[in-house]
């Protein structure tokens, strides 16, 4: 059975799908860990996703356009985060609450949006879009091997592992992301040398959002074709998960989405070539490794130290 | 803060006011039933139509009634799963898993005690479903304690795993071989819940979830373990040097935590709908949360706000009936009242005076 994997088509195909299937959990991740680094605990990426999803969806089967979709993603996330924020920051209410209260709003309202915008099962069948098509790079694109896993992705997907960089260097070498990152250790310091802690918090939460919505965006524009009720089965606290399995480093996160999502990459294949072990075994693979990265990652030392704590000046 | 224009004064409040609390969930639900509002404008229908169809659907009658009470009792049960684990500050989100737990742990006693006498195998069905609920919710506790897993995190994923070990056994050991579906055969009758009124399908389960809630409140509020519980959530560092063991505390409460969705579990398969499938929690881990939320984390509350929601979920079909609108609202209009109860407990911080009064 084994030997069935080791076919340099299956190879191809099995690194090719890790690094789709990574890309709406990295962009999510990489938007919580800015979040995070500014001292905000978003409960609610899975649910940001998801609205992200459907925003996608329904912006890009209405106007045909799949960047409409992309940029309604981003905006419905961001909207859903800015809620968040006003809710976590301004009001200082207990931020894991209010982050899973976003999860159920955003689970009742997917559900009765998609609902009352499609007739499902009708006879018209289910709505569906067509996807971004995979983006050849030039001359890169021809390298043996490489060219097809890592060369002929979508370019979202292309964006989500630029974003890593990108992100590092905004948290480490700018003034901007250097004052969020204090921020998230500790908030009194930087609010006495006159720079507003709420704004920073604010931008922070909605770049989260944003990112979210964006994964969640690629879901159905990147993969699917569709939308349907809890599309993000739990990638959003996946998100969650990679963030302190890297160790709220940028490089670190992206290997762990992609030691993730080369699991469900390998069960993908595992189906398709009829391997004889239940698929619900496979299926709950991602979950169960969700908890082994948990318990495999003891130092938590470098996880900002004000994470979670509503910041109040008097 | 003092506002001298309007001669106010706002303070943060000592104490909590029960009137206050009481008007602010109010004025919270008044709040989200007018954005709901919204929602079913969107879809095209007069609101207040829909509105009168919910709630005759939902408390209109007896038969109405009877039908809320059947709806709400796993809600009570998940709600007291969420509000015992929360006013520790312990985020169990797991009810979901742990309610699908239950009715496998009743479903594993009837396969097990066939034949046995009735209210035996009545009593097995139960401890065998507390068992594997606070199993499954122990275990993010011991994740916890020993490897220092986040319970959120570990409470979220048991709720798929679970998930998927029901399918499996579903579609292999305990499912019927007569359909093609996930579907265990009917459980024998011996091994049902009570009826209370079996005309209209209302089973004792009510009753059981009273007596839990009740159960809850006793624990939570009247023994020194209930002391711990409330310390852990109140300030767990404080806690801790008044030597209550955060391990070890942890640990009990997720148990019994998981213990009440399981109850919850057990009796809708005992006694409603009779075979194990995997529709069998229609999201009522997670409605449980917000239902914990609107009772204040109270575990009396739980059964008015676990009424008010099987009112609100029954009633949706209704709605839909007569209005067109999705019962997929009822799920929206949850989430909605959530996030304004959420919002309006900051009211109850704090107080507004009059300048004067307060010099």
């Amino acid at each position: 059975m084994l030997i069935d994997f080791l076919q340099p088509v299956i190879i191809i195909s099995v690194f090719a799908s890790t690094i789709r299937i990574a890309t709406p959990v990295l962009l999510a991740a990489l938007g919580e860990l800015v979040t995070e680094k500014a001292g905000v605990l978003n409960m609610g990426v899975e649910g940001m996703m998801l609205t992200g999803a459907f925003a996608g969806f329904y912006f890009t089967y209405e106007t045909g356009s799949l960047w409409a979709g992309v940029a309604g993603g981003m905006l419905a996330g961001a909207a859903l985060s800015l809620v968040m924020a006003f809710m976590g920051i301004t009001l200082r209410l207990n931020q894991t609450v209010i982050g899973l209260g976003m999860n159920l709003l955003a689970s009742g309202l997917t559900f009765y949006w998609y609902r009352i915008s499609y007739d499902i099962g009708g006879a018209s069948g289910t709505p569906t879009v067509d996807i971004f098509p995979p983006l050849e790079i030039p001359f890169l694109g021809n390298i043996p091997y490489l060219g097809e896993i890592i060369f002929s992705q979508r370019l979202l997907t292309y964006i989500a592992f630029l974003m890593v960089p990108a992100v590092w260097f905004f948290l480490y070498r700018t003034k901007f992301g250097m004052a969020l990152r204090g921020i998230g250790e500790n908030p009194r310091a930087v609010d006495t040398k006159g720079i507003s802690v709420r704004k920073y918090q604010y931008l922070a939460v909605m770049f989260g959002g944003m990112m979210a919505g964006l994964g969640g965006a690629f879901l159905p524009l990147g993969s699917t074709a569709l939308f349907v009720t809890e599309i993000t089965a739990g990638r959003g606290w996946l998100a969650i998960v990679l963030v302190i399995a890297g160790n709220w480093v940028p490089w670190r996160v992206m290997v762990a989405a992609l030691v993730f999502a080369f699991l469900d990459a390998f069960q993908l294949q595992a189906q398709g070539l009829g391997m004889k072990v239940p698929f619900q075994i496979m299926l709950a693979m991602p979950y169960v490794a969700a908890i082994l990265a948990m318990m495999s990652t003891r130092a938590r030392s470098i996880a900002p130290a004000a994470l979670g704590v509503p910041y109040a000046r008097e | 803060m003092h506002i001298k224009a309007l001669g106010l004064f706002i303070e943060r409040r000592e104490t909590d006011s029960a009137v206050i609390k009481t008007a602010s969930l109010l004025i919270a639900i008044v709040a989200a039933l007018g954005v709901s509002a919204l929602l079913i404008r969107m879809w095209g229908a007069n609101v207040g139509e829909a509105y009168s169809a919910l709630f005759i659907g939902g408390f209109g009658d007896f038969k109405a009634i009877i039908d809320t009470l059947i709806r709400a009792t796993p809600l009570i049960f998940t709600g007291l799963c969420a509000a015992v684990a929360f006013r520790a500050q312990i985020w169990n989100i797991g009810g979901e898993g742990q309610f699908l737990a239950g009715a496998m742990g009743a479903y594993l006693a009837i396969t097990l005690f066939q034949g046995i006498p009735r209210p035996l195998l009545i009593v097995l069905t139960l401890i065998f479903a507390f068992l594997a609920g606070g199993f499954v919710a122990g275990l993010s506790a011991f994740l916890k304690n020993r490897f220092n897993v986040d319970v959120i995190v570990s409470t979220v994923m048991m709720n798929y795993i679970i998930e998927f070990a029901l399918s499996l056994l579903l579609f292999t050991v305990w499912g019927d071989p007569n359909t093609f579906y996930p579907l265990s055969p009917f459980i024998p009758e011996e091994s049902f819940f009570p009826m209370l009124i079996a005309k209209y399908r209302l089973h004792a389960g009510i009753i059981l979830a009273v007596l839990a809630a009740f159960f809850a409140y006793l624990l939570v509020e009247k023994t020194p373990r209930g002391y711990e519980l409330r310390a852990m959530g109140l300030n767990p560092i404080a806690a801790r040097f008044k030597g209550i063991h955060p391990g070890r505390t942890l640990m009990w409460v997720l148990f019994i935590s998981g213990g009440f969705a399981a109850l919850g579990g057990a009796v809708e398969l005992t006694g409603l709908t009779h075979r194990l499938r995997p529709e069998i929690s229609l999201v009522f881990g997670f409605t449980g949360i917000i239902v914990a939320m609107l009772a204040d984390l109270h575990p009396l509350g739980v059964v008015i706000s676990g009424f008010l929601f099987g009112g609100l979920i029954n009633g949706s079909f209704a709605m839909q009936v007569q209005t067109g609108v999705p019962v997929s609202i009822a799920y929206a209009i949850q989430a909605i009242i959530l996030m304004f109860v959420l919002s309006a407990s900051v009211l109850t911080r704090y107080s507004i005076r009059r300048a004067k009064d307060v010099d």
